[in-house]
């Protein structure tokens, strides 16, 4: 059997779609390739290997192995892992149990592998069964076999280790919503195969899986960043987040991962998984943009026709339209109405956000700040409104426990500052906000703090001589705290959130904004 | 004819379209053939009796696609086209939309209407309808949706017709397109700009819409059009010039062009293209998305959802309204006509998934929580277009990974209906509730 | 009415049954009468969340947990699966060590395997009481680290515990052997009367010990060399 051309995947390429219910994949490619991979997918572009195929065709048909390749990849993309947040969390249970990470990225994609083809055996007719049949396997590969072997009923000449297939076949591969426990007991019982896999790699040259490796070449760039999105608010701490991004850094890099979140978007930043953590979260929680205002014009204009009814007056009759006759029926008459046109654009004014990164406060690089994940929410909603952002972090101040980014639209340039943790003391240098306040025509001011301000009273002072929008949200109560809030009851262009749950910050950071921007809406 | 001869000379008019008159890039693609989504669905409208919503940027060929379209697949010549347009602008008046006394009759007591070109010819065009004050738009909504037209106590009913509206993006001349006359477009499709070098090419051939003239053909039309001839007759005139008219276009471009038995045929055609189970079943979940309510029964535009309701993930969270029992016939019939250019034996999923987009677009409302996640997305498509694709991708999503189940759900459903004594089928999707619902039978 | 279903009405699942499905089905009805087993030993032994190590309690929560592992047919697999459930909260309500260890020591003593295999290193919990009367004729290895109570009344079988065990290892065991690789706590082979412990790590303190052996990093540290309890070295 010679070589499979493009034109034979054309053949069965329809067929083969239709099997899968149509999958948004380009039509697959052959290429010259390596005899021992035998599937790549890169940006969902399919490669078969025509190397590959040359070896197997000598066992078996060659249309068949084609067939078998497509629907083992094409099951990746359908079913398991079928998006980067699933390919993230599997990695990061399967990490849970195989502290070492390029084990852990292993144990995941032969997972996967598992998951796809025995979703395409159960649910399609494939070859698959019969590829596996024949292509070379590892030590690893053949406990997969054999694990085919027990769980399709099908004879694969895999030699089979008993102790290991029979824990492994109890897992229920087909079940989505028990994965993050099913990877556990994969990685449980396959750890100690894969370290003797990679001895054996080491003694003998790397060796990769003839279904290729499970890499991020699949994944748009889109696809990626909405995996990291959905990862981040699956409720997984920082910690966690933080570890999976960094085990994934490198691959990141390389497929042109930005800070926020593709090419060209501060693509040669160098990424932060904290700074990416808080983007995420941030990106679920959104305010609508501002729309452009309509406002009456004051005078009234014809507008349109309606028809004349006996004892309306006669006026507003439209000769024209009416023939020259006044009978009901005939006649018309205009209906006039006030015009409406653009309101003076009234654009989002910007925004300085104070954070308070004082010892009380939470670390938002050890643990989930909802300051900052406030300040995160706020910053996005005026960035998305094409306002500029100004951040004022601050601990002692004074003795140099402060950071502050001018006003700004560079998200990046914002997080950076938002996340910065000083943990000293808590004291404001207001000289520091004059020029903020004055680069920008009444920009508002959002502080997140717990009040707990040594030179509170001085702030106090400030905050009472600018007319600005100002938004103070503190967390707990205490004697400061109430000592603001007494302060600057009477101004009405202040409000005070007081602050019980934590989480509730970005609710009521964004309730505000809400509010702001109604006005203009 | 065989089904093969006119599905040839429909692409042949597509084809013809594409490389003379309407310049632009193919935006969709399905099995493997690509189209260009405004033209496409263009053809399909006429094919399908349908209604076509066509927005866009001024001057992108909004209204000369609507042109073309309606004067090769109906056979009329360019400049009664025109003639029969109606434009929106506030001081349409109904007598220059559907009709108008005969003043001399008038004069003399007695009433007798002399019909507009748009009321009588099977193509309607209406430019820029969103500049149509409400009430005139509602004047239009009857007719259009039915075909029959009124004036003094006379009425025309339109046996075929399509109707191609187009809009303007939102600017300070347009109002808004009432919600039951958007209700009842089938489709809307946005027609893009081509791109530098297309667009080049369109400036470089500016005159091509004369090609479509023929001033014999449209004098005998407008001598028809204008005459007191009972409207049937009119209709059996006009159709034989119509054929001469596409004799006409056989013999100077080249283009074979489809006369009304043919146009007949070719819907008997479209009519009997079965849908298979995958794109019945599909159809069925996402109606059962953008229908559902757990609390409520159903959507209503009124009532709000539940804070941490189970079905927070479908769509029935993110809409605000209940999609229309317009909206299934539109996709199927869309479907189905799809299938029979390209060629298919029957409708498979991806014809239903290629076309409901189309038809969600201008249809759903959604919330301005989701719309706030979704303001910035990259993407290729007009706003409103670009969220009904990402909505029927999602919930094709789910179908694929179901698929099996809903369609025995279905299956025991039908079994259950008919009085057997089985279990209905469970599922954690709206679907499957609804199916329940159809049952009689408690959630 | 016409039948909104009709469409569907000759359609056959086209889903292939494959042994998976039938493992997967025997795998949860296994396991759900394991969990109903050990909800059982729980309400009758365990009253107001409190249960006491006692003489008295230990034989009576066996003796229930016996009765009610008899009933159902599991496998090795099983048991290991059974102890991870325990430690995540889906569907075990609450974790009480002891009679926990004593109903897997039950499932261990009434498996059909001679040998059994728990690897237990990513449980969050540790187990008490586990090796309880294990007979002649069966061997339990554990992968991980267990409580307090480790082999206790062994009757003859191995317990190899790849890890560190807490205090009371060996309590009253009456022959058998214990093997455990790392380090074991206070009153090791406490009122022991037969058997041997063998601990590859630190012995932290002995017990009083009527007879038997234990070694220490394969020395005989008794009866050679005989310590009072809790002394440390």
């Amino acid at each position: 059997m010679g070589i499979i051309p493009e034109e034979a995947i054309k053949k069965i390429w329809p067929r083969i779609r239709k099997k899968h219910l149509f999958p948004e994949i380009p039509i697959p490619k052959a290429s010259e390739g390596d005899e021992s991979v035998a599937l790549e997918m890169k940006n969902k572009q399919i490669t078969i290997s025509t190397a590959y195929c040359d070896k197997i065709a000598h066992k078996m048909d060659a249309e068949e192995a084609v067939e078998a390749l497509l629907d083992h990849g094409i099951s990746h993309y359908t079913f398991c892992p079928w998006d980067f947040h699933t390919h993230l969390r599997l990695f990061a249970e399967a990490k849970r149990v195989i502290k070492d990470r390029e084990r852990a990225k292993r144990a995941a994609g032969l997972f996967m592998d598992v998951a796809a083809d025995t979703y395409c055996v159960k649910r399609k007719k494939t070859p698959l069964p019969e590829f596996y049949k024949h292509i070379d396997k590892g030590k690893v590969d053949e406990v997969i076999a054999s694990l085919y072997q027990r769980i399709w009923g099908v004879d694969l000449r895999a030699k089979e280790d008993e102790g290991v297939v029979r824990r492994l076949a109890r897992i229920p591969y087909l079940d989505k919503k028990q994965w993050d426990k099913s990877i556990q007991k994969f990685a449980r019982v396959i750890k100690v195969l894969l370290e003797v896999e990679e001895e054996q790699d080491r003694q003998a040259g790397n060796q990769t899986s003839p279904m290729g490796d499970h890499g991020l070449d699949g994944y748009t760039l889109e696809e990626i960043d909405q995996g990291l999105r959905n990862f981040a608010n699956q409720n997984v701490g920082l910690k966690e987040f933080k570890e999976t991004f960094e085990d994934f850094k490198e691959e990141l890099k390389e497929v042109g991962y930005g800070m926020e979140g593709g090419m060209g978007r501060g693509e040669g930043t160098p990424l932060d998984a904290d700074l990416v953590y808080y983007m995420k979260l941030a990106e679920s929680y959104s305010i609508p943009i501002k729309k452009m205002p309509m406002e009456k014009r004051g005078h009234l204009n014809p507008h349109s026709h309606c028809p004349w009814e006996i004892g309306r007056p006669f006026q507003d009759v439209d000769v024209w339209t009416s023939f020259g006759k006044i009978m009901p029926g005939i006649t018309q008459t205009w209906n006039k109405i006030e015009g409406s046109t653009f309101g003076e654009r009234e654009a989002v004014p910007n925004c300085i956000i104070i954070i308070d990164s004082s010892g009380s406060m939470t670390n938002p690089r050890k643990n989930l700040s909802y300051a900052v994940l406030g300040a995160a929410c706020a910053s996005d909603a005026y960035l998305r409104n094409d306002a500029e952002v100004a951040v004022y972090n601050f601990s002692d101040a004074p003795m140099g426990g402060k950071a502050l980014v001018d006003f700004t639209s560079e998200r990046t340039k914002i997080y950076q500052v938002l996340c910065k943790y000083f943990g000293g003391g808590t004291a404001l240098n207001l000289n520091e906000l004059d020029p903020l306040l004055e680069a920008s025509e009444r920009p508002d001011i959002f502080i997140i703090t717990d009040m707990k301000i040594t030179n509170l009273g001085k702030v106090i002072g400030y905050l009472n001589n600018i007319d600005n929008r100002i938004t103070a949200v503190y967390i707990g109560e205490n004697t400061y705290a109430m000592r603001f809030r007494e302060a600057m009851e009477k101004k009405r262009n202040v409000s005070f959130y007081n602050v019980t749950k934590k989480e509730d910050i970005p609710k009521i950071v964004l309730g505000k904004i809400r509010e702001y921007f109604q006005g203009n809406l | 004819m065989t089904q093969n001869h006119y599905r040839e000379r429909i692409k042949g008019i597509y084809d013809f379209i594409k490389e003379n008159l309407y310049f632009n890039r193919p935006d969709m693609e399905i099995k493997g053939e690509r189209f260009n989504s405004a033209l496409m669905f263009s053809l399909l409208t006429g094919l399908n009796r349908g209604k076509e919503l066509i927005i866009g940027e001024p001057g992108l060929g909004k209204t000369t696609s609507a042109e073309y379209v309606g004067s090769l697949l109906y056979r009329i010549p360019m400049g009664i086209i025109w003639g029969s347009e109606v434009s929106g602008h506030p001081e349409q008046t109904e007598e220059k939309i559907i009709g108008r006394p005969d003043l001399g009759k008038l004069n003399k007591g007695q009433e007798e209407v002399v019909w507009s070109n748009f009321a009588q010819i099977p193509v309607k065009i209406v430019d820029e309808l969103n500049r149509l004050p409400e009430t005139k738009q509602s004047m239009i909504l009857d007719g259009v949706d039915r075909g029959n037209w009124e004036y003094l106590n006379e009425m025309i009913i339109n046996e075929e017709y399509c109707l191609f509206a187009t809009a303007n993006y939102q600017d300070r001349g347009t109002n808004t397109i009432i919600a039951p006359m958007v209700d009842r477009f089938d489709v809307e499709v946005e027609s893009r700009h081509p791109g530098p070098n297309i667009a080049y090419l369109v400036g470089k051939f500016d005159q091509k819409d004369r090609v479509l003239r023929n001033p014999k053909a449209e004098n005998s039309l407008q001598k028809i059009l204008t005459s007191k001839l009972s409207y049937q007759t009119k209709l059996r005139q006009m159709e034989e010039v119509c054929d001469g008219y596409g004799e006409f276009l056989k013999k100077k471009l080249g283009v074979q062009t489809v006369g009304l038995r043919d146009r007949k045929a070719i819907r008997g055609e479209i009519a009997r293209m079965e849908l298979d189970l995958d794109a019945n079943a599909f159809t069925r979940m996402l109606l059962a998305e953008l229908s559902f309510c757990y609390k409520y029964g159903q959507k209503r535009s009124v009532e709000n959802c539940e804070e941490g309701c189970h079905f927070t993930g479908y769509l029935c969270h993110e809409v605000r309204n209940c999609a229309s029992n317009r909206l299934p016939t539109s996709i199927k019939t869309y479907s189905q006509a799809l299938a029979w250019l390209i060629g298919d034996s029957e409708v498979d999923v991806e014809h239903v998934k290629a076309v409901t987009p189309f038809t969600l677009a201008h249809r759903v409302q959604w919330k301005e929580e989701y719309l706030a996640t979704k303001e910035k997305d990259k993407r290729d498509n007009p706003f409103q277009i670009h969220l009904a694709k990402d909505a029927v991708k999602t919930v094709f999503n789910r179908y694929g990974e179901q698929n099996e189940h809903l369609k025995r759900a279905l299956a025991v459903g039908y079994r259950v209906f008919n009085g057997e004594a089985l279990e209905p089928v469970d599922g954690d999707h709206p679907v499957y509730f609804e199916i329940k619902n159809d049952l009689g039978l408690e959630n | 009415m016409k039948n909104p279903f009709d469409d569907f009405k000759d359609h056959r699942t086209r889903e292939r049954e494959i042994p998976l499905d039938s493992i997967i089905q025997s795998r949860d009805r296994v396991m759900s009468s394991i969990i109903k087993g050990y909800e059982k030993l729980l309400e009758e032994e365990v009253k107001e969340l409190v249960w006491l190590v006692q003489y008295n309690t230990v034989i009576k929560a066996y003796t229930l947990a016996e009765k009610v592992v008899k009933e159902f047919d599991y496998r090795a697999e099983d048991v290991e699966e059974f102890c991870y459930e325990l430690d995540s909260t889906d569907k075990i309500p609450y974790l009480i060590t002891g009679p926990a260890g004593i109903y897997i020591s039950a499932l261990c003593n009434y498996a059909k395997e001679e040998e059994i295999y728990l690897k237990l290193n990513d449980l969050k919990t540790q187990i008490n009481l586990l090796g309880y009367r294990l007979p002649v004729g069966k061997k339990v290895i554990v992968e991980g680290n267990l409580g307090d109570f480790t082999g206790i009344g062994l009757e003859g079988g191995e317990l190899v515990l790849e890890g560190n065990a807490k205090n009371y290892t060996g309590a009253g065991m009456k022959s058998g052997r214990i093997r455990v690789t790392k380090n074991i706590g206070l009153h090791t082979g406490e009122w022991m009367m037969g058997g041997e412990i063998h601990v590859g790590g630190r012995v932290r303190g002995m017990g009083k010990i009527v007879d038997g052996k234990v070694y220490e990093d394969e020395k005989l540290i008794y009866p050679r060399n005989y310590r009072q309890s809790n002394v440390y070295y």
